[in-house]
């Protein structure tokens, strides 16, 4: 499977150590092997890349990079191959409901860091990856995203909850 | 029954995720099949906080029916991200004060929250005025917990668990772990 167009995004939140790593050289040789061409990043109050590094990168790997630090990502993640966040709800439900692959990876300085029981919980049904920063580029090479189901929203779970409320209510 | 015209179904936005959720939650409310009991949930009266500066345009984006009747009212927020502790008694004060008086105001017959640090106040002014018999008996406070809420509940959860009338977990390891507390249901996944 190719990942020709891959989307990072850090959130509100700053997290550097994610943009290095996936900036990294082993995680740019994994993405190359994957055929990644474009590499979109939205870092927040991250550092961005030099424009140097920039055009290394494009050198070495072929690979386009484009970085903003915030705006409507919807398009981003619609033209993703691979979306690769923290471990923000509001990426996690990016990821499924637009049925894309995700590697979510784990922000170990943030304190209270409970978002993280969303992503490992959305890991054991399958739905995404989630890895450490030290671990993205050795999963980077060796993940099957293939492998992840694509996210099913249930109706009728949601039109129990409308009934319960309904009968709450009495109407 | 005729009185109940009047009274406003409150739903309190808050950021990011928070909105998105709601959304969805209204959505399947307002666009139940059965019409007549969609409309019963009208008129509603959005509330967010004053520093709130996209969950508005998010919400009437994602409803542009149920949304155009529905007017939005800003209140200050009880904390702000980072805000000290001590500075955060005044501000959650103030936000109580200005709940109490909302609510007082407009005696919602329904409190349809989802997390943000906003909905605190009001769910405990809407609980004080019931019991002091300023709302309907029959007005109702519906708390869905946070769906990143896996293992354990928010601080607003926390807060309001003892009172709402319906309070809402997406995950069954909360449901495992409270399963005594009547008011707390486990529907599946909803979102």
């Amino acid at each position: 499977m190719h990942l020709n167009n891959v989307y990072i995004t850090v959130g509100t939140t700053k997290f550097d150590a994610l943009i290095l790593a996936v900036t990294s050289e082993p995680a740019l040789k994994a993405l190359h092997n994957r055929k990644c061409t474009k590499l979109v990043i939205q870092h927040g109050n991250s550092e961005p890349l030099t424009v140097d590094d920039s055009q290394l990168i494009r050198k070495n790997y072929g690979i386009q990079i484009e970085q903003y630090k915030f705006r409507p990502n919807i398009e981003d993640i619609k033209s993703a191959d691979l979306i690769i966040g923290h471990a923000g709800a509001g990426t996690c439900m990016d990821i499924l409901n637009n049925e894309k692959h995700g590697l979510i990876v784990i922000n170990d300085t943030l304190m209270d860091n409970h978002q993280l029981e969303l992503a490992k919980q959305l890991a054991s049904e399958n739905y995404l990856y989630y890895c450490k920063v030290n671990d993205l580029d050795a999963h980077l090479a060796s993940l099957d995203f293939e492998a992840l189901k694509p996210y099913e929203t249930q109706p009728e779970n949601l039109k129990k909850f409308v009934s319960a409320i309904n009968e709450l209510m009495s109407f | 029954m005729t009185d109940r015209v009047s009274h406003p179904t409150y739903v309190i936005l808050g950021s990011g995720g928070h909105t998105a959720e709601m959304c969805r939650l209204t959505q399947a409310l307002l666009q139940q099949a059965d019409v007549k009991q969609a409309k019963k949930y009208q008129p509603m009266r959005l509330i967010l906080a004053s520093s709130d500066s996209t969950s508005e345009h998010q919400f009437r984006q994602a409803l542009p029916q149920a949304s155009r009747s529905a007017e939005s009212v800003k209140v200050p927020r009880s904390r702000s991200v980072g805000q000290s502790w001590l500075s955060t008694i005044f501000t959650s004060l103030w936000a109580l004060i200005w709940s109490c008086y909302l609510v007082w105001r407009d005696r919602p017959q329904l409190i349809l929250c989802n997390g943000p640090g906003t909905c605190v106040p009001f769910c405990y002014a809407a609980y004080l005025w019931r019991l002091l018999g300023r709302l309907p008996s029959h007005s109702r406070i519906v708390f869905v917990e946070s769906f990143c809420r896996v293992e354990t509940l928010s601080l607003s959860g926390r807060l309001l668990l003892p009172l709402t009338d319906l309070f809402v977990v997406h995950w069954p390891a909360l449901a495992t772990r409270y399963a005594d507390k009547k008011n707390l249901r486990y529907f599946g996944r909803i979102l």
